[in-house]
This record gives C-alpha cells, structure tokens and sequence, in this order.
C-alpha cells in the first residue's frame, strides 16, 4: 500500500514506556502501556472500544497524570509537561472530538494554530500561504465560519491547523470518523504521504483494516494495556490475531 | 404625556443600559471562559465605586481621575485571586455548583470588608460637574400654551454615558479584532480544543478573570457618575442585573450581553415612565421570565454551548 519501504527501526522521539494512567482517583484506565513512536512512519493504534487508545493518545500530550512510568520525548522524560507546551516541542494532536473554533473563521481557526509564533507576522504569513497551497478548499473558505463547513471540510481544517506551524510528530484520533468514504480515503491519502514531508504520524483508528493499510507498524491494545505489536505487513499472517479483530468486529457491529 | 419625558427615558435607557451591557459582557467573559459563576460580580464593581469615591474624597478630584487605578489595580487582583481560588475548584464533581458556592462566599467576604474599612453607611460623592446639566434640544410647546421645553441631562450622565460606550468599543475590538481575544472567544467555544493550539489554558483563564474584574471595576467608577452614592451593600442588585442580562443575551455571547444590557436598560426606563410604579418593577422580570420559557439560548445566543 505505502509507495515506499520504510525504515521501522529509526529512532523513537516520543514513547509511553509502561506507564500507568487515571482520569480520577486511583482507576487506572492505562495499566503498564508501551508505545514507541518512531520517526518517519506510520504507527497505527488500534483496539475495541474503550481500549485506551484516546486515553493514551491524550498521556502524550500531558492530559492525564501519569503515577507510574514515564512519558519520554527525544530520550527526555516529560512527565507533568503541560498540553500547551507540546506545540512547542514540535508534537500537534487532533483529538477525537471537534477541536475546532466553530465561530471563528477558518483563517482565524490557523491562526491561533500559530500561537507560539504569533509574534512573527512574517512567519505566520508564509505558515498560512503554505497551508493554503496543501488545502486549496481552505483557501476558498478562509473568511467562513469554520462551524458552516461540511464535516470532511472541518476535519482538513483541523489537519491543517495542526501542520500549520510544521510539527515533527501529528497524533490523529480517528480522523475519518462519521466521513463519507469518498472524504475518508482522500483523508487517509494525505495521512499516509506525511511521513515523506518530514512528518511523523500516530493514527489511532476505529477502522481496523484502513490503518492496517495505512499504518506501517502497528499496536494493538486492550484493557489499557499492549496485546500485540508489529509491522502491519506482517499482521494479515497472526492466525490468533485475526480471530481477535474479528472477535471485536463482530461484536462492533451487534 | 409629554414628548420631554420620553427623552428623558430614552437617555435613561441609554446611560442605565450602557452600565448594564458592561456589567453583563464582563461577567459574560468569566462565565464563558472559566465557567465560574460569580456571585460577587457585583461587589467586584462596588470596589471599583468604593475606589472612585476614595479618590474623590481623598483629593477633591473627579471620581473618573480612580479609572486607569481601578482598571489596573482589579486586572492584577482578579489574576492573583485566579490563581487562589479557582485552579481549586477543579478537585470538585461538579465545578460550576462549587464555584457558585465560592463566589457567594467571596461576595459576603467583600461586603464585610467593604463594611469594616468605610462603615455601613451609604455615602454621597457630591462631585459636581460644571455645568450640572446640559440642555441637548429644545421640545416646542413641550407643556401648551406654546411653553417650550428642554431635555436637560445631567452633565455627569453624559459623561458616563461616553466613556462607557468608549469602554464598549474598546472591549468590543479587542474580543473581536486581536489575537487574543479571539483566543478568548476560542475557549469559551470550545474549551478542551484551545491547549491544543498550545494555549496555556490557566493563563488565559487568569487574564480573563483579571480583564472580567477590571471591567467590573470600571463600571463602579463610572456609576458613581450615574447615581452619586455609594452602598456597601449595593452589590447584590448588580449582580442580579449582570445574570439578567446573561440570560437575556445568551451565556458565553459578549456582544449579546451588551444588546441585551442596553434592551434591559431601555426597557427599565420606559416602563418607568409609561407605566404605573408597581408595574413597571415587574417588567424587566416578566421580559426574564419569557425568554427563559420561550427562548432558552438567550435573544442573541445560539443553541451551540455544551
Ligand atoms: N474523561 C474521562 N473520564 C473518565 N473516564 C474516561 C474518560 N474518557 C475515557 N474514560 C474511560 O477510559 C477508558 C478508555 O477510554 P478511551 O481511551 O476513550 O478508549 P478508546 O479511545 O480506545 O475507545 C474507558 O473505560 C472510558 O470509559
Ligand atoms: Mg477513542
């Protein structure tokens, strides 16, 4: 499916290293997870429905407090670091609910994308030109409320605000979520070419099959904690993981 | 009736209005941005009264000479108050309820307060301008008997009447027109979305509380101008007012609550003149309780938060 082969042992800039997570109290919802995210690929994230995969998305991003384990960003444990501070570490999220700005205009949905940089009006200029150039559509729509375009239109405004400011690493919470499959597969078009604009990605996806396509590795998680992990070449031969996926299909579709 | 008196309530409507939209757009930005229900609003703007008649009385000078004071002196008070109070709120089930406990005892600390430094009782600030009343047109045979009549208003209504829109615009093109603003605007749309911009959502939060208290001190100051006295316990109608005129205009809808604070000004003042005592008192409250039963969101609000 990927137009090139790519490298699955690179380097590992962001990683969970078995790390315990709680919304409130002591209920862990992340028990001993593991995740390494390595440069210049895809890693998908994929499990039944209240696996973890939002919750360990958001324990990147400093949303959660960790009680065990640490959050590691290039080999630097950034445990308690705030969400707003992760922008500036080169790592942007669209989380799986709507993050937009819905009464503001999509330009000014980019430029609050453009905080850390908002002193620089030069920047921000070349930053939004280049986001027009990649999503013309945005271009059209800039002076529009961000709130009156179509589904598709606001999950491209969304991308497009989190590579406005040129991250190194994008986490995308199940971006084709509730998109017509026409929308969807221009989406997972883009997600899948990032890697080759010096973007890394980390797709957490509903659609076991689709980030199977799309990602290069892949984990699979339960409970909060890992089930299984490998490329996803390899993941069509795992007799007992398929069982498993189709467990939880069957039981998705019920 | 007299054409006279319905100028006087249209001017009424307007100086009364204007204090009303800031009162209400102040708290609107705090409730919108912090979803703290303040109950001390209005004792947020007596300080700025009380500090305004310090002032005057202390140095003889208009009491408006207390703004740039009052504005910068309650933006650094309601940062440092933020950072006391609320960031505890967040150990709460229920946030909102506990917030509205917190700031109702935060307004019954302020009334005491208030109380012990300048005494129970209600104080004149007899600053007069010159001249006391201007007379903005003449109404030909106002009373018959081709007795003309002129629509004379108090110079220090005026007055108010124009650094308060003044206020407005400002506060207005900065929501409206600047980054920040919009930033402001951005959380009170979509809270959880403004840290992944990379906004530190507690320093916004503390700016807005810092801007909501500095604008209600503000609007003390100006009072003074409008009714020349001041009550240590005035604050509770205030804050009536300002969750009228949420209401009214929508929560989390700054332009909305300044529509509706001049509405609810215009409104009050007519019915003032229109109607019998009794009646006109209701009124306000009848106009509340209609657009809560037939329009939930508010006149100017959408059916969007939450
Ligand atoms: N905001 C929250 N507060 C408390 N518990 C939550 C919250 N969000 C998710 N959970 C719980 O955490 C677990 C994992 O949820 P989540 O990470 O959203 O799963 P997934 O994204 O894999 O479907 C679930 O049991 C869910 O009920
Ligand atoms: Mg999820």
């Amino acid at each position: 499916m990927n137009a090139t082969v790519r490298r699955l042992d690179g380097p590992v800039p962001l990683e969970l290293k078995d790390v315990y997570a709680a919304y409130h109290g002591d209920i862990s919802v992340l028990n001993g997870l593991n995740i390494k995210v390595r440069e210049g690929i895809v890693t998908g994230i994929i499990g039944p429905n209240g696996a973890g995969k939002s919750t360990a998305l958001k324990t990147f991003y400093g949303f959660l407090k960790v009680s065990r384990g640490e959050v590691r960003h290039n080999g630097q444990r950034i445990n308690g670091t705030k969400p707003s501070d992760m922008v500036g570490r080169g790592v942007s999220f669209v989380p799986q609910n709507r993050s937009l700005f819905n009464d503001l205009t999509v330009e000014d949905n980019l430029r609050l994308g453009c905080w850390g940089i908002r002193s620089d009006k030069a920047r921000i200029q070349e930053a939004l030109e280049r986001s027009y150039e990649m999503f013309p559509i945005l271009k059209d729509k800039r002076h529009d409320s961000a709130g009156s375009m179509s589904g598709g239109q606001q999950r491209f405004l969304e991308l497009a605000r989190a590579l406005v400011i040129d991250p190194d690493i994008i986490m995308l919470d199940e971006p084709t979520a509730m998109l017509a499959p026409k929308v969807s597969r221009e989406l997972y078009d883009f997600i899948s070419g990032l890697p080759e604009k010096g973007v890394t990605v980390v797709l957490v996806d509903q659609n076991v099959r689709q980030c199977a396509a799309v990602s290069d590795y892949l984990y699979v998680l339960d409970l909060g904690a890992n089930r299984a992990e490998g490329a996803s070449a390899d993941f069509g031969d795992d007799e007992g993981l398929k069982a498993m996926i189709q467990e939880w299909l069957d039981y998705q579709i019920d | 009736m007299s054409s006279i008196l319905l100028y006087n309530a249209l001017i009424g409507g307007l100086v009364f209005g204007a204090i009303y939209a800031l009162i209400g757009a102040s708290l609107n930005v705090m409730m919108g941005v912090l979803r703290v229900v303040n109950f001390a609003h209005g004792e947020f703007v007596l300080i700025g009264s009380f500090l305004a008649y310090s002032v005057f009385s202390l140095t003889g000078l208009n009491p408006l000479a207390a703004l740039p004071v009052v504005a910068i002196a309650m933006f650094f008070g309601g940062v440092a108050a933020y950072y006391l109070l609320i960031p505890r709120l967040r150990y709460s089930d229920d946030a909102e309820t506990s917030s509205f406990l917190l700031m109702f005892g935060v307004s019954l600390m302020l009334v005491s307060s208030i109380t012990w430094i300048y005494g129970a009782d209600i104080r004149p600030v007899n600053f007069s301008f010159d001249p006391v009343n201007i007379a903005l047109l003449t109404v030909e045979d106002a009373y018959g008997k081709g007795r003309d009549g002129k629509v004379l208003v108090p110079t220090a209504r005026l007055v108010a009447l124009v650094i308060n829109l003044a206020i407005i615009a400002a506060m207005t093109w900065f929501i409206y027109r600047t980054l920040p603003g919009k930033a402001l605007r951005g959380a009170i749309m979509n809270r959880d979305a403004i840290q992944v911009v990379g906004i530190d959502i507690d320093r916004l939060s503390a700016n807005a509380f810092g801007l909501a208290a500095a604008l209600a001190g503000v609007t003390g100051v100006i009072l003074t101008l409008v009714i020349p006295s001041v009550d240590p316990n005035g604050g509770a109608p205030l804050t009536l007012f300002a969750f009228i005129v949420i209401v009214l205009g929508g929560l989390g809808h700054p332009i909305g609550a300044l529509l509706a604070g001049m509405l609810f000004g215009m409104v009050e003042q007519f019915s003032n003149v229109l109607l019998p005592q009794s009646a006109a008192q209701m009124v306000g409250f009848v106009m509340l309780v209609a657009v809560v039963m037939f329009k939930p969101e508010g006149l100017f609000g959408r059916k969007v938060m939450r």
